[in-house]
């Protein structure tokens, strides 16, 4: 991961997008109503959810609805960076072993594919933004930061997931179990006090936990990120890119013999 | 200036004996050793390839070919040595790669081109040429899953030669297709060439190679046999491996042996006879070097040598040959009557050699039946179509002969 590196990525910016753009109209089986459907899982969830904790558990959350789904949005979009960055190694033998890229453009362009898909998902959250008249505070300009750490760490997780799971193919199971877990364990449908106070501070060593608080914060709360937050998450996306190409650059050049 | 310069090129593989591929594997078995295999496909290659040079590869299979173009290309990492490259490489060492069967013809052009480096305003204006070339312009918004296998080549094939590529690697899969479809990939490669595109060219068409290649690189299990000028390296392609070539084609020999003969007997019985007053011991051919062989290439010289003991003493022996071609047709036969040659008698082993000038096959299989008869034509000994030798194209005329014409306008 150097200058060098970037300015070669940059110079295959063309492929990236191409990549990621026809991965993400496969994914909605380039259809109208395959875009229709793949909005109905989110709504279908918030639905679930919203009925469950807000009737049944009976949660005080000021806009839950939007809570809910920004929440849903980003862990959303790990899983699927994770998911479908983990599998852009071991899915595409033909380009691994017939033609030569630099290797992680392909978990980069699957992130990219994740991004469009969450972008696309977003949509119904600005609707309900504007439906429930939510105002919007200056607040909303950090927004960005803290979305393109998360962009970051994926990178960073799907990186050292993509390498690994050339070696070991278990990882994809043991990945799926444990993002299982963290969906529990990151306060997506709950807020991050329903943790016990010596738990809390476990909660919070999890950056996506912090990503979601601080986006709720400035995007539906209009209020600021906590300044500790916001280096623990920059901090924790610098770390988890350096160590994910670290893992990536040390198995890949046996990825065209092991796949 | 060379463009490729390969330095002490070693390429080793690990196989391991059982392979662990999750995790859970790797953890249970932490403390069992892991036992594996060294296979060594590439050792000490060293070659420069100039900018603009049209560089052949050869060699059988397993010979290390695919696995050094792979290293050029990148795919692969060398276990050592160095490999170094001058300019923009691109590989075709499959067509059509990343091709989405979901998705229109259109799109795939599209994502194809960017793979094969082609920038957007390219794709853009000529995507409807190679449409055209492709003769699928009816089928631009068809998926291509509904496409045949075979439009689906000239679709990736049409897209690839649009690049404009500085050094082009090209593994032989590109001779898959149909002659017609061989000719067009010929005819890019040629324009190429003139382009001054650098080309290196892994074929088993020697004809190709012989044709094309300006220089010729011989691998053999991994090792540099050869480099230099292709018609000497396919020399020593084609004549080169004797080991290789008396044990195929002493496997032909009908040994003497009577436990051999008796054992093979059932199978041989529809391919030899005679009454074995002089027995054919052995029929070797030699080529052009005095070296045993049983590959030509076509218009060499060649010598088919008999071996034969005659186990007593026999008068006036007939020897003969016929020759024919894989599916059995006779294409010719000769004998030493026919030549009106005069053999006084024979007794004890010897030998009798019968000279071709310029062998006039063309390329293929040729089967040859050689027998020793009486001049009341009874067979001493007759081997039907025991033998066999190849002959690897020279030229570029099709068939199984040649007849010596030219053109006149």
């Amino acid at each position: 991961m150097s200058i060098k590196h970037i300015a070669n990525l940059y110079a295959y910016r063309q492929l990236i997008w191409q990549l990621a753009w026809s991965e993400f109209k496969l994914r909605y089986k380039n259809s109208v109503l395959g875009y229709f459907w793949s909005l109905l899982e989110p709504l279908l969830m918030l639905t679930v959810l919203y009925y469950v904790f807000s009737h049944l558990m009976r949660l005080q959350i000021e806009n839950y609805q939007l809570f809910l789904l920004l929440g849903i949005i980003i862990w959303n979009f790990l899983s699927r960076a994770t998911g479908i960055g983990m599998n852009s190694i071991v899915g595409k033998p033909s380009l691994i072993k017939k033609i030569y890229f630099p290797r992680d453009i392909f978990v980069i362009s699957s992130c990219l594919t994740a991004l469009l898909m969450s972008v696309f998902e977003s949509i119904v959250f600005a609707l309900f933004m504007i439906y429930f008249k939510v105002p919007l505070s200056i607040y909303v300009l950090q927004a960005p930061v803290i979305l393109i750490c998360l962009l970051i760490l994926s990178v960073g997780l799907s990186l050292a997931l993509a390498a690994l799971n050339v070696i070991y193919r278990d990882v994809q199971f043991i990945w799926a179990v444990l993002l299982q877990a963290g969906y529990f364990a990151t306060p997506i449908m709950y807020t991050i006090e329903i943790f016990p106070a010596d738990l809390r501070s476990i909660a919070l060593l999890n950056p996506i936990a912090r990503v979601i608080i601080a986006a709720r914060d400035t995007i539906i709360y209009s209020s600021p990120v906590q300044t500790n937050d916001l280096v623990f998450m920059i901090v924790a996306a610098v770390v988890f890119l350096f160590a994910g190409y670290f893992i990536f650059n040390r198995i890949e050049p046996r990825f065209a013999e092991e796949i | 200036m060379p463009v490729i310069e390969v330095e002490n090129l070693e390429k080793s593989f690990r196989i391991p004996h059982e392979k662990k591929t999750t995790l859970f594997e790797a953890l249970t078995g932490i403390f069992k050793p892991e036992s594996y295999e060294v296979f060594h496909a590439l050792h000490n290659i060293n070659f420069d390839v100039e900018e603009g040079e049209f560089f052949g590869i050869i060699g059988e299979n397993g010979s290390g070919k695919s696995t050094l173009l792979k290293i050029i290309a990148g795919i692969l990492y060398p276990s050592s040595g160095k490999v170094h490259i001058r300019g923009k490489i691109t590989p075709f060492l499959e067509l059509g790669v990343g091709f989405q069967s979901d998705m229109t013809a259109v799109e795939n052009i599209k994502t194809y081109g960017t793979i094969m480096g082609m920038s957007k305003s390219d794709i853009k204006s000529r995507t409807d040429d190679i449409l055209e070339f492709a003769g699928l312009e009816k089928f631009r918004d068809t998926k291509l899953k509904n496409f045949s296998s075979g439009m689906q080549v000239r679709l990736a094939f049409s897209t690839a030669i649009q690049t404009d590529p500085e050094i082009l690697l090209m593994d032989e899969v590109l001779a898959v297709g149909d002659m017609d479809f061989q000719q067009k990939c010929l005819d890019v490669l040629n324009s190429y060439r003139k382009e001054g595109v650098t080309i290196v060219f892994v074929s088993h068409d020697l004809g190709s190679v012989r044709r094309f290649c300006d220089r010729t690189l011989l691998l053999h299990k991994g090792e540099q046999i050869a480099l230099g000028n292709t018609a000497e390296v396919i020399d020593k392609y084609v004549y080169g491996e004797q080991e290789k070539n008396i044990s195929e084609a002493t496997h032909n020999v009908v040994e003497s042996d009577p436990a051999i003969l008796a054992e093979d007997q059932t199978s041989l019985n529809n391919s030899r006879w005679g009454d074995q007053k002089v027995e054919i011991l052995n029929v070797e051919f030699y080529d052009k070097f005095g070296n045993l062989s049983n590959r030509f290439n076509s218009f060499d010289v060649m010598t088919i040598r008999i071996l034969y003991n005659a186990h007593k003493k026999v008068l006036d022996p007939i020897f003969g040959i016929a020759l024919y071609s894989e599916k059995g047709e006779n294409l010719f036969g000769t004998n030493t009557e026919l030549r009106d040659i005069m053999i006084d008698h024979i007794e004890g082993k010897g030998h009798i050699d019968l000279k071709i000038e310029s062998i006039p096959m063309l390329s293929g299989r040729f089967l040859l039946t050689v027998a020793i008869h009486s001049r009341t034509h009874d067979p001493y000994d007759w081997h039907d179509k025991l033998y066999h030798l190849d002959v690897i194209p020279t030229g570029r005329d099709a068939g199984l002969f040649d007849v010596p014409c030219k053109w006149i306008i």
